[in-house]
């Protein structure tokens, strides 16, 4: 009765997407997804409903991801002529640029493949594995960048060995 | 003289050289016009009855004259039909590409069979419903999600003040924006080669609806704009498109779905 009140419930997007409780909305619905069986909301004549709207996962996620990634491009640049200085600031703001990059391409391929509507159990787990990867991928960064080298150098050493 | 230039007119071609060089006889004149030579081929097509669910899909073979057939597949499929395997099932109607009936997946592109020219080859052709829908028999595939989802975007002008006599009027330039959109006939040929609308499409839209979404958003009659708009601001209905324009390339009216889902993203990033 009341995982079946969950079930029905309406979560906010963002909420569900982060439950553990294994059950998800798929945004739109009051719809269970059932895997290989008939994906109709409704009798054939009602529309498909529209998830509820916010620009978070809509245009601002979208114009964020393009100009990350347009960005990306005179970051490295910057950040090979000035990694030699003492304060390599634009080195830094490239190690997390590049990983919030990754990140989000990530993630689209699990909302692409493992959405949690389809895999209750899988898809969050993958995220979470996926933002723990990213927490700690940040935090060897930051730790090389300050205690060594830096992500710019080693590549520089590299390309040049 | 005239006796062997009617003669002529009335042989095929491979005969014209021997009738102008004089040396054709009289029976030879006198003879049924030669038949056109046999030149099978073998069409493969995807077969599933639903009487018989237990069953799984096959591929049957039907071998045809290409001689005896019209240039089109659909005329190979009738023809198959007619004379061959009248169990045989799929859709057509207008045969000429403005109905959208007989899309379906040929030798691995989606396309209309009407549109589409048998290739006067000996290979075969394979012949698939379009990809990734349920089938409900044949090469019929199940679109009722696809024109669930056309309804769901409000194909249809709305306008709360309209004007006070007569007719809508529009610009030139405004109405040069709805070209290359209001062709479309809903064939669902590009819907169903987008890997997304594969994995996702109890919520993503795809290229076909999102496309007639932006012809109404680009409609300057139209005064819903911000409101069509703002339905599609969420992570499943637009945004899964990943831009790899296997829509732009598979459609057989020569649209652009890619462009326009690529225009409705600018807008709303600008919005």
């Amino acid at each position: 009765m009341s995982s079946s009140l969950i079930l029905r419930s309406t979560i906010p997007k963002s909420l569900a997407s982060r439950s553990i409780l294994g059950v998800r909305q798929a945004g739109s619905v009051s719809y269970k997804y059932v895997p290989g069986g008939p994906i109709y909301k409704g009798t054939a004549n009602d529309p498909t409903p529209f998830p509820p709207s916010s620009r978070t996962h809509g245009s601002y996620h979208w114009a964020f991801e393009r100009l990350l990634a347009a960005g990306l491009v005179p970051m490295t640049a910057a950040a090979f002529v000035t990694s030699g200085s003492p304060y390599p600031i634009i080195d830094g703001l490239l190690g997390i640029s590049l990983i919030i990059h990754s990140h989000i391409g990530f993630d689209a391929l699990l909302v692409d493949y493992v959405h949690p509507r389809k895999f209750p159990i899988m898809g969050p787990t993958l995220t979470w594995t996926l933002r723990a990867t990213t927490v700690a991928v940040m935090v060897g960064v930051y730790q090389f960048n300050t205690n060594d080298i830096g992500l710019t150098e080693l590549i520089a050493k590299v390309w040049t060995a | 003289m005239s006796v062997l230039a009617q003669a002529a007119r009335r042989l095929p071609r491979s005969c014209l050289s021997d009738a102008r060089t004089f040396t054709t006889s009289v029976t030879r004149f006198q003879a049924e016009p030669l038949q056109k030579p046999v030149l099978n081929k073998e069409f493969k097509i995807y077969r599933w009855n639903p009487d018989e669910p237990s069953s799984k899909p096959t591929l049957q073979s039907y071998t045809i004259d290409l001689n005896q057939t019209g240039p089109m597949i659909l005329d190979a499929l009738i023809k198959i039909k007619n004379e061959i395997d009248p169990t045989l099932t799929f859709r057509r109607s207008c045969r000429e590409g403005i109905c959208g009936s007989c899309a379906m997946n040929i030798n691995g592109q989606n396309t209309l069979a009407c549109l589409c020219r048998i290739e006067r080859d000996t290979k075969d052709t394979k012949i698939y419903p379009l990809p990734h829908m349920y089938i409900v028999k044949d090469l019929v595939p199940d679109l009722t999600q696809f024109y669930k989802q056309y309804k769901s975007i409000q194909p249809y002008l709305q306008n709360d003040n309209p004007p006070e006599k007569g007719e809508f009027l529009q610009s030139q330039e405004d109405r040069r924006k709805l070209d290359g959109l209001y062709e479309c006939i809903l064939c669902a040929c590009c819907s169903t080669s987008c890997p997304s609308y594969w994995w996702n499409q109890d919520e993503y839209l795809g290229p076909a609806t999102l496309m007639q979404a932006y012809r109404w958003i680009a409609d300057s009659r139209d005064s819903y704009g911000a409101k069509r708009k703002e339905l599609l601001q969420n992570e499943m209905s637009m945004y899964r498109c990943h831009t790899i324009f296997n829509c732009a390339r598979t459609c057989p009216k020569g649209l652009n779905p890619a462009a326009a889902i690529a225009k409705i993203k600018l807008e709303l990033a600008a919005d």
